[in-house]
């Protein structure tokens, strides 16, 4: 019996080894990409070892681009600060509109309740470029093109069926139970929802939340077709990368390491409430 | 009369041998052919990873499992030649109760007027001669439940294991059952061993009853012994309903008399030569021991201690009393109607023979009535 | 009158929960709900409290019509089933809902959870959050909690439900008094007959769309109104045998086992007539071969119950019969065995209806004289 357990433990130990160097390797070599000159990216054989430079984060971060026949100006920060400002204030407008929404959805059954909550969902399953075009003629026409309001607007349709329909899950969790008691005990049903329901969602909220940032930072159409350079974050900022004198591959690593920075941080920070969020079942005890 | 199943220091471990969880401790007992034994303890006792070691889900970190003159602990379940019936009812969802009921048989390929008449006299005792047509999911939890027990009491198996059997039973039912499935366990001279944690079915079905607490078995004894002389606190208040009265006690001889000094300035009074000279000994030898008594070995007379009533409570065919007493509560039952209003003022007597003396610290028996363990 | 429910109706789709119900408690009474699951004990309490809507009838608390009144203004306190505790908050906060609905000084709550809390003896738990707390003491915040407000209503379902046996039995003794401490109407939902008839001033016995019977816990025990309720009370259950009660010299008979036992003669107008016999498990007595009347049984299994030993035998024709005695009072040999029955506690039920057959008058006085 103690043999079969450790070469079990051994076996498993390799099956993880492999899966996780499967998995890390694309973001290892990118990172060692992004020290890199373009010249030691694309010599033949590849090689692990090249003397690091952090010539592609300066020239991201001062804006000039220095290629081997020219420098170009990017203006690759202004499109981090587009795609920070552009998602932050997606989310929370998807958070004032939507937690209050799944919480009606989860408690209150009205007619055609159902119904409504899958066509709100159902904006996710529509290609993105067959409402745009329509939309962008529609904006322009509303003087919302190439506003942060109209971009905000649309990524909505990204933002809100995403943290309706995991938030809703959570409050439905919640046993009524606990919110009768709460009324019972003399509170307004207003105050029941701010000190019972959304501390109890607060995990499935924070989850939600984080997964639409995510997506609404990972966005490229929307911006592509309705934003203008200023307006652009990074995804299409990143084409500015490929240029004339051919892909700078270093400077791309370093840009991916930059714009997923943030993202990586908010998921490292919210960690700990998506754990919470899997104990919630506690509340049914 | 033979062994049918024996453990041997058998223990059980989640986790690494000695480091992990300790589920199941150095437990050994026997079973006779015919019969039936309780596992009873409350959740997290031990008993299921028991029954489990003993059906083949679990394996047994140590120790040997003898089942009908042969060594089963690293048999799969299949070879064991145990039938089982499981708590979450286990029936297969895609065929009727009646072929529930019967796959064992046609399994063995019995021949069919044998199993149908096998499936009628067992669905018969167990009342669900009606729903044999029908998917287990269509009928009652309890209905289930029952399903569950004839599939495996039909069986001819060494040994029927019976896990919560009767947890979702109806209420008005379950009494009746009890009866019909000791006789017909019985009749067949079958072994049988039920989990529970109910110790008012435990006391119903078993010959002998295997208390558990903590992984360690506490007590393996007749329904009768364990009631008449608990080996320790644990069961002592574990079986039996209303659950024994327990008081911290300091006994004292004056004279010929042998005082037991109870909180609040109250003590009971008794002819020291009432008790053996031993028992008399070891009480006086204590600063304190705990004092159990049975509820319904308290009795009201006129010569008791003086007691206050909290409730009475008649339940058609017996009183259940709480008076406060000696800083606790006293419970007492009677059966018949008990004329007492709450607030009056009574007397309970306690006689020597009814005391159980526990040691305060281990728990431990050291006395029932007026003789040593 | 502190509640009063006029021609309640509930259906959940086409599902009629109650139809047509009408109920009056009295102020500080204690109402025990009690029937089967599914009887609509519940959704009945869920109504009181407000927490859902009557589809016709009247619900008046305290004189107050209670029509469109949100829960929060109804002055109830309520303890539910699975305890419904806030699982964010500790066990003060949990005690203290209902007092910090109300503006309270936040000394004041505290002396009010702590004297709460000293009452149900869990004051060493107070800044415990639910997840840390065992059941038993779960189950008390939750009671602590319904109890804070001081509520004229209190609203209890099922709360021993949920916890071990040892701990329901200690809860059942020690709940009449904190009930009568609070002097507030309580309305009591169970399941378990016993705790019905321990607690219940009044027991309303549910089943079908509404209540069957509701009665003090003897009305209910010794009368039952129906052949259901006489089955739901009494622990083992009653012993229904079929009869058809005869003439005989002095009155009416029925015939047990071939054997002739006498019944109140009140039950003449039911001679001839198809009826269900009820006994009670504790009226029968095994008694000596040869003695007067004794009815002879085959001897099947004892199993004890509890303070009680419960014998199953058959009759001369078949029909199971339990009979219950004390434990350690000397029992019937294997075998065969003699029983007689207490007269006084035979039931008659109409075998079409279910509905219990009252004796008349005129033969209780013959009975009597």
């Amino acid at each position: 019996m103690n043999t079969t357990s450790n070469l079990e433990r051994v076996l498993r130990g390799m099956a993880i080894t492999l899966v996780i160097l499967f998995f890390m390797f694309p973001i290892f070599w990118i990172i060692l990409m992004s020290f890199q000159t373009n010249e030691t990216i694309l010599r033949v054989p590849p090689s692990m070892f090249f003397e690091p430079t952090l010539q592609n984060y300066r020239g991201l971060i001062t804006g000039q681009l220095e290629t081997v026949t020219s420098s170009l100006e990017i203006k690759f920060m202004s499109n981090l600060f587009n795609s920070l400002f552009l998602s932050s204030a997606s989310v929370a407008v998807g958070l004032i509109l939507g937690v209050p929404a799944a919480y009606a959805f989860a408690r209150l059954k009205f007619r055609g309740s159902e119904d409504i909550a899958f066509t709100l969902l159902s904006f996710r399953f529509a290609p993105p470029l067959l409402v745009l075009l329509p939309l962008t003629i529609y904006f322009q026409q509303i003087g919302l093109a190439n506003t942060y309001g109209g971009l905000i607007w649309v990524y909505q349709l990204i933002v809100l069926p995403l943290i309706l329909w995991i938030v809703r899950g959570y409050f439905e969790d919640i046993p009524a139970d606990i919110e009768y008691a709460y009324r019972i005990a003399g509170h307004r049903w207003w105050t029941t929802f701010r000190r019972i329901a959304l501390p109890l969602a607060g995990p499935g909220i924070a989850a939600a939340a984080l997964l639409a940032f995510i997506f609404a930072w990972n966005n490229f159409v929307f911006a592509l077709v309705l934003a203008s350079a200023d307006k652009q974050p990074v995804t299409v900022g990143a084409l500015a990368f490929i240029t004339a004198s051919g892909v700078q591959y270093g400077q791309i690593a370093a840009g991916i390491i930059l714009s997923i920075a943030p993202t990586f941080a908010l998921a490292l920070y919210a960690q700990r409430y998506l754990v919470e969020g899997l104990s919630l079942g506690a509340v049914k005890g | 009369m033979t062994v049918q199943l024996r453990l041997n220091a058998v223990d059980k471990f989640y986790g690494p041998i000695d480091k992990g969880v300790h589920a199941v401790q150095n437990v050994s007992m026997d079973v006779m052919k015919g019969e039936i034994i309780a596992l009873l303890g409350s959740s997290g006792c031990g008993k299921t990873s028991t029954l489990r070691m003993i059906a083949g889900f679990e394996e047994a970190s140590r120790g040997t499992i003898e089942l009908a003159g042969r060594e089963v602990q690293n048999l799969p379940p299949v070879r064991r030649n145990v039938a089982m019936a499981f708590e979450g009812y286990s029936l297969y969802p895609t065929v009727t109760v009646g072929e529930n009921i019967a796959f064992a048989l046609k399994a063995a390929k019995l021949p069919d007027a044998e199993v149908t008449a096998r499936v009628k006299e067992v669905t018969e005792m167990l009342e669900i001669t009606d729903i044999l047509d029908r998917f287990p999911t269509s009928v009652s939890g309890g209905q289930q439940q029952r399903a569950s027990l004839a599939r495996a009491l039909i069986r001819d198996a060494d040994l029927h294991l019976l896990d919560e059997p009767m947890g979702q039973l109806e209420p008005q039912l379950r009494t009746l059952l009890r009866g019909r499935i000791k006789h017909f366990v019985k009749e067949r001279g079958l072994t049988a061993i039920l989990v529970t944690h109910d110790q008012t079915e435990a006391n119903a079905l078993a010959d002998r009853i295997a208390v558990m607490e903590g992984g360690v078995l506490q007590q393996y004894a007749t329904p009768e012994e364990i009631k008449k002389a608990p080996a320790n606190l644990f069961t002592g208040t574990f079986v039996g309903e209303p659950p024994m009265n327990v008081f911290p006690a300091k006994a004292r001889e004056v004279g010929s008399e042998l005082l037991l000094d109870l909180e609040q300035g109250l003590s009971l009074t008794y002819a020291a030569d009432a008790f053996s000279p031993e028992v008399r000994a070891a009480l006086l030898s204590r600063s304190e021991v705990m004092l159990g008594v049975r509820p319904y070995a308290v009795h009201r007379s006129d010569n008791g201690a003086g007691a206050q009533v909290m409730a009475n409570q008649w339940l058609g065919d017996q009183s259940h009393i709480a008076a406060s007493f000696a800083g606790g509560t006293i419970v007492l039952v009677e059966h018949d109607r008990a004329n007492v209003a709450v607030g009056e003022a009574i007397n309970v007597r306690l006689e020597p023979e009814d005391l159980h003396v526990f040691d305060h610290v281990t728990g431990s028996a050291i006395s029932h009535g007026v003789e040593m363990v | 009158m502190s509640l009063v429910l006029k021609d309640v109706v509930k259906a959940f789709k086409t599902d009629v929960v109650l139809d047509g119900v009408s109920l009056s408690v009295d102020a500080g009474e204690t109402l025990v709900l009690f029937g089967p699951s599914g009887a609509g004990k519940t959704v009945m309490l869920r109504l009181i409290a407000g927490v859902i809507e009557p589809d016709s009838g009247q619900i008046i608390l305290q004189g107050r019509d209670m029509d469109g009144v949100e829960p929060e203004d109804r002055g109830i306190g309520m303890a539910f089933q699975n305890f419904a505790l806030f699982p964010h908050m500790d066990a003060t906060d949990n005690i203290a809902a209902p007092l910090t609905a109300r503006n309270m000084s936040k000394s004041a709550i505290t002396d009010t959870v702590g004297k709460i809390a000293r009452m149900l003896k869990i004051e060493h738990v107070l800044h415990h959050k639910p997840k840390e707390l065992s059941n038993g003491q779960k189950q008390r915040t939750a009671l602590g909690r319904a109890l804070a407000g001081e509520p004229e209503i209190l609203l209890l379902d099922d709360p021993l439900r949920n916890v071990d046996a040892k701990l329901r039995f200690e809860m059942r003794l020690e709940l009449p008094r904190l009930l009568k401490d609070q002097q507030a109407t309580v309305i009591y939902v169970t399941q378990d007959y016993k705790e019905a008839m321990a607690l219940g001033d009044r027991i309303a016995v549910m089943n079908g769309h509404g209540i069957q019977q509701i009665g003090t816990p003897s009305d209910i025990y010794l009368a039952p109104a129906n052949i259901e309720i006489a089955r739901l009370f009494g622990d083992p259950v009653i012993n229904l045998l079929d009869v058809t009660p005869q003439a005989s010299q002095d009155g009416v008979q029925i015939t047990l086992s071939g054997v002739p036992l006498a019944i109140d003669a009140g039950y003449r107008s039911e001679i001839g007539r198809a009826c269900t016999v009820g006994i009670r498990p504790e009226a029968i007595r095994f008694v000596e071969a040869g003695t007067e009347g004794a009815i002879p049984l085959q001897i099947e299994t004892e199993t004890p119950l509890n303070e009680k030993t419960v014998t199953l035998a058959v009759t001369g024709n078949g029909r199971e019969i339990m009979v219950s005695r004390p434990a350690g009072t000397p029992g019937p040999d294997h075998g065969t065995g003699h029983i007689t029955i207490d007269a006084s506690h035979i039931h008659l039920f109409d075998q079409a209806t279910g509905d219990r057959i009252v004796p008349t008058a005129v033969g209780k006085a013959q009975g009597a004289a």
